[in-house]
């Protein structure tokens, strides 16, 4: 199930930041054990049905994100490679959407949509759309040559070509994108929520820096972590290794 | 099918100059003859395979294929060429299917086309492997069955077992002809290695470098397979091989800008005792 030799996370990193944080928490006054205090926060928090409430609210925004950022960025990277036309109109500006930060979308999306989840989810889809489009334009560019030129001795030509060849080759550089994209997207779902206090993780985490419930924001900034270091983990890293391996890229 | 360079000119714009890769080649290759064209690195020889293949143009002169002009690639033509060039994302029998979908036989008959020439290169084993599995030999195993699969009447090989160490490339050698001389294409094959060119082909055409002209044409009219130490094929060796002495001098020239010079008939290795003969 995993390739060989690939760790997702080892015991020893485990041990040695639990280690630094409770180092970190006998040293240092009013800061929270982690064993003692904040873990078991984030047990009560996560097993509180308002709690969980929130974070469906935010797998749902960044499911329903995720999901155009795919469908645009892989389409509009397509159509960027494939029609000059497109690359010359609006290359310059999908460049130019990549080059900014995914937060900083949120007060533009809160100015169209209001304090809606249409602003969160429009948040992530810029944040992210931008890498899986330059992405899929350079991957359906850089057919190598020597696989152009054997394609075109057997007769591959017109839509067979870029169904075949042009896709297929494009293919490690799309997973690229599409990793880059899940960790830009989680970014930009977090900035969102927490500026348009639409009920998520990222709202919690507002409210609980407002009463100063310090063991509560380190275990909600602790789950942000996880889910963000779990999903790149163990679906996009091994995606992404699977493909590079079967492509000889690795 | 006869395959004909008529005074073929090929130059490419290199650093804003003109760089003459090809100067007044004329080759013929008869229906069903196995031509080798011998050269060193530089001299053009994988240009003349593109030519031939549809993938360029001649700046000017004539590629001639069955007596029409080569206008684009065309799937009776077929490289081999030196990497092999297998699509990664496909499994051994995807890549041989692959010329057969474009050319659209339906999913049963290439299946069945496919693994008739996986057994004939004796992959039958490793049809579901992928291309990064392989050893290079596997792979250009795939490679020639790919090509053959589409039964060309011409096949090109650009340097096919260059890159093989030399067991493997003696035993593809063989296997190699006894496969053409089953279907009989037009064969032209590059190859920078003596030994190869004279073990395989009907003639050799020994191409010299910078611009790559046909300096000398030789023919081997010895049955195949052809011994290792039949001294009719040592002959043509010595004698095709004092030819690229000089050429090989008037590259490293180039290349130095000082005078280079080896002492005449002492090469590196005597042909006899080396297996591979690269120059």
């Amino acid at each position: 199930m995993f390739p060989p030799g690939y760790t997702f996370l080892t015991w020893q990193a485990l041990v040695m930041f639990v280690a630094l944080w409770e180092l970190a928490a006998w040293l240092a006054p009013g800061w929270p054990s982690l064993l003692g205090e904040v873990l078991p926060v984030l047990r009560s928090d996560v097993a509180d049905p308002a709690f969980r409430q929130a974070l469906y609210g935010s797998a749902r925004r960044m499911a329903v994100g995720y999901s155009l950022v795919m469908l645009i960025g892989v389409g509009g990277g397509i159509l960027l490679g494939r029609v000059p036309l497109v690359d010359q109109l609006l290359g310059s500006v999908a460049v130019a959407i990549h080059a900014i930060p995914g937060a900083a979308w949120v007060p533009l999306s809160i100015l169209w949509f209001g304090m809606t989840e249409q602003a969160v989810i429009f948040t992530v889809l810029l944040g992210a759309a931008g890498i899986v489009m330059v992405e899929t334009d350079t991957g359906i560019r850089e057919v190598p040559p020597p696989i152009r030129r054997a394609a075109r001795t057997m007769g591959a030509r017109g839509i067979n070509y870029f169904w075949f060849v042009v896709v297929p080759a494009a293919i490690p550089r799309v997973v690229n994108g599409l990793r880059l994209a899940w960790a830009f997207g989680w970014r930009a779902l977090m900035a969102g929520e927490l500026l348009t206090s639409i009920n998520g993780l990222g709202q919690r985490l507002n409210q609980v820096a407002k009463s100063q419930d310090l063991d509560r924001l380190l275990a909600i900034m602790l789950l942000i972590s996880a889910i963000g270091i779990v999903v790149d983990g163990l679906l996009f890293k091994r995606l992404e290794h699977e493909v590079r391996v079967r492509w000889g890229l690795a | 099918m006869r395959v004909e360079l008529q005074h073929v000119f090929k130059s490419f714009p290199h650093n804003g100059e003109t760089l003459d890769v090809l100067h007044d080649i004329t080759v013929v290759v008869e229906e069903g003859e196995f031509v080798c064209l011998l050269g060193p690195s530089g001299c053009g020889k994988s240009t003349i395979i593109h030519l031939i293949a549809g993938l360029e143009r001649p700046t000017s002169g004539a590629v001639l294929v069955d007596g029409r002009p080569v206008d684009g690639p065309s799937p009776s033509r077929i490289v081999v060429f030196q990497d092999a060039a297998l699509f990664p994302w496909l499994n051994v029998l995807g890549n041989v299917e692959f010329g057969l979908r474009m050319a659209g036989l339906p999913k049963a008959k290439r299946r069945a086309r496919a693994l008739e020439f996986l057994r004939l290169v004796h992959l039958s084993r490793f049809t579901h492997a992928y291309p990064h599995q392989l050893s290079g030999g596997m792979k250009q195993r795939v490679a020639i069955a790919r090509a053959l699969a589409l039964q060309p009447d011409v096949l090109l090989m650009d340097e096919p077992f260059a890159s093989l160490d030399a067991q493997t490339r003696a035993v593809l050698q063989n296997e190699l002809l006894e496969i053409w001389q089953l279907a009989r294409p037009t064969v032209i094959f590059v190859t920078h290695n003596v030994r190869e060119a004279t073990g395989l082909a009907d003639r050799v055409y020994v191409v010299s470098a910078r611009p790559g002209r046909v300096r000398e044409v030789e023919r081997i009219a010895l049955a195949r397979p052809r011994h290792a130490e039949d001294p009719t094929l040592i002959a043509h060796q010595r004698k095709i091989l004092g030819l690229l002495g000089e050429e090989i001098e008037e590259v490293l020239r180039e290349e130095l800008g000082e005078q280079v010079h080896f002492p005449e008939a002492q090469h590196p290795v005597p042909p006899e005792q080396s297996l591979g003969m690269h120059i």
